[in-house]
């Protein structure tokens, strides 16, 4: 799983905000909640003294023990765990209810209070064993003009019970909900985005071998849908660019190649004649072979183009590059004697490629034939092949007279002389090196030099081992 | 017997030196400019040889290759195109062509290539081949001139064995190369004027004739000057 996929970070997302308001729910509700049983609960005692007070207010003095044995009677707050107390302002206790029932306080603990006349009070009253109790507190004046404080009060037992029942539900539902969440949301995820990796999947399938093909675009009217449209349509493109490269190939080919037939037909005709002065003959000759130079630069340019569109495919097969090494340097042996150049292969058993076999060794041609024209006489030139890690190495290297560092960037480009006299002199057309480079990139690999001015150059070609004959020989096409 | 060639090819100046040159070569040759002509003028006569271009105007010169080859069966047609991909020449070579010749050619190609097809025997089937003096036993392989041994090396006798067997023809570079080498050299190396000087060294530089002889532009024949 990777972490920076549009999954993982989605459902990341998605629960972490789906978590914070679920938390910001939870202290809500439970605040709310808490709040809401207190005020029930404040009501609850005010009313319950509320009650109490005409009792008390329109009575003498004498009979106030009748009262008491009806509020006993009646009110009993000890069966409701409720706490009850009638004083007269100067202190004195006429009534206090007994240990409720669920002996949460006891009565005699509870401190008085002495608000001012005709003012009612409410406050919270801690006593010993962490118990808080609600104690609410009514001055009046009975008719007779007496002072009475009349006392409710009740302990928070019953809201902090809900309370923390809420408290608990939640702690133990918050992490279910947020695993079920965020599998829940991983799973959709991974769901909406299954047709991005099937269009990821089929996308790394084109090559510029079946660019006809198309991407599925499931008719869904989404995003994924709207995103397979997009990438068809840069494929058409792609394909359309493609193939206009192809027809301007083939169209270049004949428009080229019609005329230089007919320069050279017509050439070659008159060239047969026996009745030519030597200064015809001699000029005719020399057009012939400037048709021929032309023909060769029209060749190559028409052959890098083909590669550089991707052509290199068609004739492919499966190939050992070390054989191909050792048959080339023996047939290019008597050029490098000619210069009297030792020429050395040292290659192993098998290199086993995949790609066109004509071609590669057109890029060993071409490099050892560049390394035979600039190295001087008595010099050396070692043909390697090694094979390391999946990648096949062919490496020319000569100890002649070394690339100047300014040339060097430049070679592989297309007309590029380094000493545009000395090139002319040995007939090259200055796309050696591009056509090789092309040729490499089409088989998936790379060309390089190494060169030093008077040490020599050292040229590499890497190309992909060979790893799955069987499969590859069966997709490749018939070779021609 | 004089061999009939219908050439059928739009460019016309194509058409004119191809002409020329066959004519010069003795051969009759009809030339038409257009498929349909071509494939009427194909069923009308008794043609030893059919050379078609590809791009033709009215019909492509695959549908004339297949039309021709709907009738008959016999005739060798060798294509000429400016198209040189690999797909092109299986595909005409499924349809029934017999050779393929890339523009642009040396004319002397074209001509070994229509005697090949001909079966006139251009690369001739003798033991032994004679050029002046010089003379090439195939089966051992071995050259002598006045009778006196020369050493070759194998590519020397390939080049030497293609060159005899075309004695008095001009043989392209391309064409040496495609021959005794493959295709992977040509446009780069000198390789065959290399092994031309080697072979003129044991060949010709010991006698005062010279039958190697260098075409400027064109390529190498050899050749008994005298029988020129």
């Amino acid at each position: 799983m990777n972490p920076r996929s549009i999954r993982v970070r989605l459902s990341l997302w998605y629960s972490g905000v789906l978590g914070l308001l679920l938390v910001t729910f939870s202290v809500a509700t439970y605040l709310g909640l808490e709040r809401y049983l207190t005020s029930v609960l404040r009501q609850s005692v005010i009313s319950q003294a509320r009650e109490v007070v005409p009792l008390f207010s329109h009575l003498d003095n004498k009979d106030e023990q009748r009262e008491i044995v009806e509020l006993r009677a009646h009110y009993a707050p000890e069966a409701n765990n409720r706490f009850l107390r009638v004083r007269r302002d100067t202190g004195s206790v006429i009534y206090v209810s007994g240990v409720p029932k669920d002996q949460s306080f006891d009565p005699a603990e509870i401190p008085s209070t002495q608000p001012p006349l005709a003012q009612e009070s409410t406050q919270d009253v801690f006593l010993s064993g962490g118990t808080r109790l609600l104690l609410y507190a009514i001055p009046f004046e009975t008719r007779d003009g007496r002072r009475l404080i009349i006392e409710a009060g009740a302990t928070y037992a019953q809201v902090d019970n809900v309370t923390s029942n809420v408290w608990m539900i939640f702690a133990f539902s918050l992490p279910v909900f947020m695993v079920v969440a965020v599998a829940g949301g991983y799973a959709l995820s991974r769901r909406a985005l299954r047709p991005i990796d099937e269009i990821t999947r089929r996308a790394e399938q084109i090559t510029s071998q079946n660019l006809s093909e198309r991407l599925p675009a499931p008719k869904t009217n989404d995003e994924v849908e709207r995103l397979s449209v997009a990438l068809n349509r840069m494929i058409e493109r792609l394909e359309r660019a493609f193939e206009s490269i192809h027809r301007f190939s083939a169209d270049a080919s004949h428009e080229l190649r019609t005329p230089l037939t007919i320069l050279r037909g017509e050439l070659e005709l008159v060239a047969q004649r026996r009745d030519l002065s030597p200064a015809i003959s001699e000029t005719i000759s020399s057009a012939l072979e400037e048709i021929d130079r032309l023909t060769k630069i029209t060749e190559s340019l028409l052959v890098i183009s083909r590669l550089d569109a991707g052509e290199s495919g068609h004739e492919s097969q499966e190939f050992n590059l070390a054989e191909l090494a050792r048959v080339t340097t023996e047939q290019m042996t008597l050029l490098a004697s000619e210069k009297e150049i030792e020429l050395c292969c040292d290659t192993p058993v098998s290199a086993q490629i995949h790609g066109n076999p004509l071609r590669i060794k057109q890029v060993l041609v071409n490099l050892l034939d560049n390394a035979i024209k600039y190295t001087p006489k008595k010099g050396k030139i070692n043909v390697a092949v090694a094979v390391a890690n999946g990648c096949v190495t062919l490496e020319v290297a000569d100890d002649g007279p070394g690339i100047n560092p300014a040339a060097l960037p430049h070679i592989f480009e297309r007309f590029y002389r380094v000493d545009k006299a000395r090139t002319r002199k040995f007939g090259g057309v200055g796309l050696g090196l591009s056509i090789a480079k092309s040729i490499c990139v089409a088989h998936g690999g790379e060309i390089k030099v190494e060169s030093a001015e008077g040490q020599g150059s050292r040229f590499s070609v890497h190309l992909p081992a060979a790893v799955q004959p069987l499969s590859f020989s069966k997709t490749s096409r018939r070779a021609g | 017997m004089t061999m009939r060639i219908l050439l059928i090819e739009d460019e016309e100046k194509v058409s004119r030196f191809v002409e020329g040159g066959l004519v010069a070569a003795s051969y009759a040759v009809d030339a038409v400019q257009d498929g349909p002509t071509g494939v009427e003028m194909a069923e009308a006569y008794q043609y030893d040889l059919i050379i078609l271009d590809l791009m033709l105007p009215g019909m492509s010169g695959g549908q004339v290759l297949r039309s021709i080859r709907r009738s008959n069966h016999q005739v060798p047609i060798l294509i000429l195109t400016a198209r040189d991909t690999v797909a092109d020449k299986v595909e005409h070579f499924e349809i029934g062509a017999d050779d393929y010749l890339t523009k642009p050619f040396a004319f002397a190609e074209l001509l070994v290539r229509v005697k090949a097809l001909l079966r006139r025997g251009p690369i001739s089937q003798a033991s032994t081949l004679r050029v002046g003096s010089l003379e090439l036993d195939r089966l051992s392989q071995q050259a002598k001139r006045a009778g006196r041994r020369i050493d070759l090396t194998a590519k020397e006798y390939a080049l030497l064995e293609y060159l005899m067997c075309n004695a008095g023809r001009v043989l392209s570079r391309t064409m040496i190369i495609e021959h005794v080498w493959d295709q992977s050299f040509d446009g780069v190396t000198n390789i065959v004027d290399v092994f031309v000087r080697h072979l003129r060294h044991k060949v010709d530089d010991p006698f005062e004739q010279k039958l190697i002889r260098t075409v400027r532009g064109v390529g190498y024949s050899i050749s008994d000057e005298r029988s020129i």
